[in-house]
């Protein structure tokens, strides 16, 4: 196991050990929030709050991987190349903007729940897929290509069966990155109206219940501290 | 069997890499391209599978002008070989071998056959190789694979750039030894592209020498380095080595003169008279046995030029 790695494996246990707890500290919040008439977080389990949260951000990453990694492919080809500053310009910009304005931008335009959610987590997190495709394809040694067209190999197969899979470590590190930062910001997504760990805070602020506010704040931003954590460990990789 | 006809290439501005070059080799002969770095010989192989088009000109394989052939088609039919060699990396040598026959769809059982064939041609050893990755060899082994994945077709051509410049000179001298056994026993039309003057003159069937784009001499290396060579060709073989260029293209047995060599040193089977020079200064003798009845003395040699 790499260095790192059990530090985050625990830190991601005694998350999933809190979620499981959460629904028996009715106490707690009963004593913390003495004015609330529901100051516990009930209307919809954790762990659905949880596997909702995860698969955006998977959809998201795995857009952003299909995005990045097919501009990448784009950007390393004969006259494709001139595009690289142009998609590496775009796709910064996109970053630059934050998901929050992406999704009251695309409230309009795409209406409440998961649409708009993806759209902004794409736009933020397909910027290392780029990169990474660009390096992973750029770092194909010439003698390979040079003896894969000298063989008779077609430009499809080549980029299947020989960039692709030499270019994989690197692309496939990008891919982690554009996971863990989709991981740590899909919480906006429940402006949207997406089900996520953002849900709780949404909901308490419109209903006044700061009790709700502060337990999805809680774990909302607990796995974006674990998504952090990760993330480096997928950067030293 | 391949054919150049007035072939120009240019890279830009400035001089063409190829200036109207025409040059053949004959079927199952091996043709060296020899000429210093930068003088397009690869510019000029490379026209030969169309990684490279001409400007002007035209190549013909087999008759044929390539350029409307399907070029896929026509690289599948051409074994390449190259200095760097380029094996997949993340290909076993079965696979990298297997290139082309998966290309052409043969069957696995025929494929796998095929694989230890020619990992025996090669001289390595099946078992021990097939399952290798390219990063398992040396560079001497993984020139041996690259060879190995251009014959696997069965082309009849094979165009190799600088295949062993990359090796040390001992592996060097095994591979050309081993590429001329090989092309005797398979009988390949084979152009041959160096720098090395040595390896020219141990290979070539015949030699052209490329300059500045231009093709400088063609024909025999014995005719090429006969003594009314012109100034370029005496200054790539080196003034001073000319001579001893020269014996390495002439062969042992034509100064022959019979009579008893049983005690002699012996040359080797197609020995050259460089090789007769060298065992004679190896030896200290004055004469070595060509054949047990046949033997070529000092005198005859250095009379001989
Ligand atoms: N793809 C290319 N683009 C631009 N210039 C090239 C290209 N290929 C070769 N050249 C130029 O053409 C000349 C001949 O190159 P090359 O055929 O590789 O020579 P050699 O193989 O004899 O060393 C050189 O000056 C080289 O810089
Ligand atoms: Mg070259």
């Amino acid at each position: 196991m790499r260095r790192g790695l059990a530090p985050l494996f625990f830190n991601l246990s005694a998350f999933v050990a809190a979620l499981a707890v959460a629904p028996y500290t009715a106490p707690l919040w009963r004593w913390l929030f003495p004015d609330l008439q529901r100051p516990l977080w009930d209307s919809r389990s954790w762990f659905a709050l949880l596997a909702e949260h995860l698969a955006l951000a998977l959809g998201a990453a795995l857009l952003a991987g299909l995005i990045g990694i097919g501009a990448g492919v784009l950007a390393t080809r004969g006259a494709g190349q001139r595009l690289r500053p142009l998609f590496d310009a775009l796709f910064a910009l996109a970053q630059a903007v934050p998901p929050i304005a992406v999704i009251a931008l695309a409230l309009p335009l795409l209406g409440f729940g998961a649409a708009p959610t993806l759209l902004a987590l794409v736009l933020y997190a397909v910027l290392p897929v780029l990169r990474a495709a660009i390096a992973g394809l750029e770092a194909v040694p010439p003698a390979v290509l040079d003896a894969a067209r000298g063989t008779g190999m077609g430009r499809l197969r080549i980029l299947a069966e020989v960039e692709l899979p030499l270019a994989l470590p690197v692309i496939g590190a990008g891919l982690r990155v554009a996971l863990v930062l989709a991981i740590a910001t899909t919480a906006v997504g429940a402006v949207a109206g997406a089900q996520c760990l953002g849900t709780p805070i949404v909901t308490g602020l419109a209903n006044g219940n700061a009790a709700w506010v502060l337990q999805g704040a809680i774990f909302t931003a607990w796995l974006a501290l674990i998504a952090d954590r990760g993330l480096r460990w997928a950067l030293a990789g | 069997m391949i054919r150049f006809e007035a072939v120009s290439r240019r890279f830009g501005q400035g001089r063409p890499a190829v200036d109207r070059v025409t040059l053949e080799v004959p079927a199952g002969q091996i043709g060296v391209l020899l000429g210093e770095s930068g003088s397009g010989k690869s510019t000029l192989l490379r026209m030969a599978n169309r990684l490279v088009e001409p400007d002007a000109g035209r190549v013909l394989v087999a008759g044929r002008d390539i350029a409307g052939q399907p070029v896929e088609e026509l690289r599948r039919g051409i074994g390449y070989v190259i200095q760097s060699v380029g094996l997949f990396p993340h290909w076993t040598v079965a696979r990298n071998i297997a290139t082309v026959p998966r290309l052409l769809g043969w069957e696995a059982s025929r494929i796998a056959a095929r694989v230890d064939a020619l990992l025996r041609l090669v001289n390595l050893p099946p078992e021990e190789f097939r399952d290798r990755l390219p990063a398992e060899l040396s560079g001497g082994q993984a020139q041996r694979i690259g060879l190995a994945r251009a014959l696997a077709a069965d082309p009849p051509l094979l165009l190799m750039d600088e295949p062993f410049s990359a090796l040390d000179p001992g592996t060097r001298r095994d591979l050309q030894a081993e590429l001329r056994r090989i092309h005797a026993e398979t009988g390949k039309t084979i152009l041959f592209v160096t720098h090395d003057v040595e390896e020219a003159l141990v290979l070539a069937d015949r030699l052209a020498v490329l300059d500045h784009g231009r093709l400088l001499a063609e024909g025999v290396p014995r005719d090429l380095l006969a003594d009314g060579a012109g100034p370029e060709i005496r200054r790539l073989f080196g003034e001073s080595g000319l001579a001893l260029h020269r014996l390495a293209t002439r062969a042992a047995a034509a100064l022959a003169t019979p009579g008893d060599a049983a005690s002699l040193p012996a040359l080797p089977e197609g020995a050259t008279q460089k090789d007769a020079l060298l065992l004679m200064l190896e030896q200290g003798a004055r004469a070595v046995a060509v054949a047990p009845d046949a033997l070529l003395r000092w005198d005859d040699l250095v009379r001989a030029r």
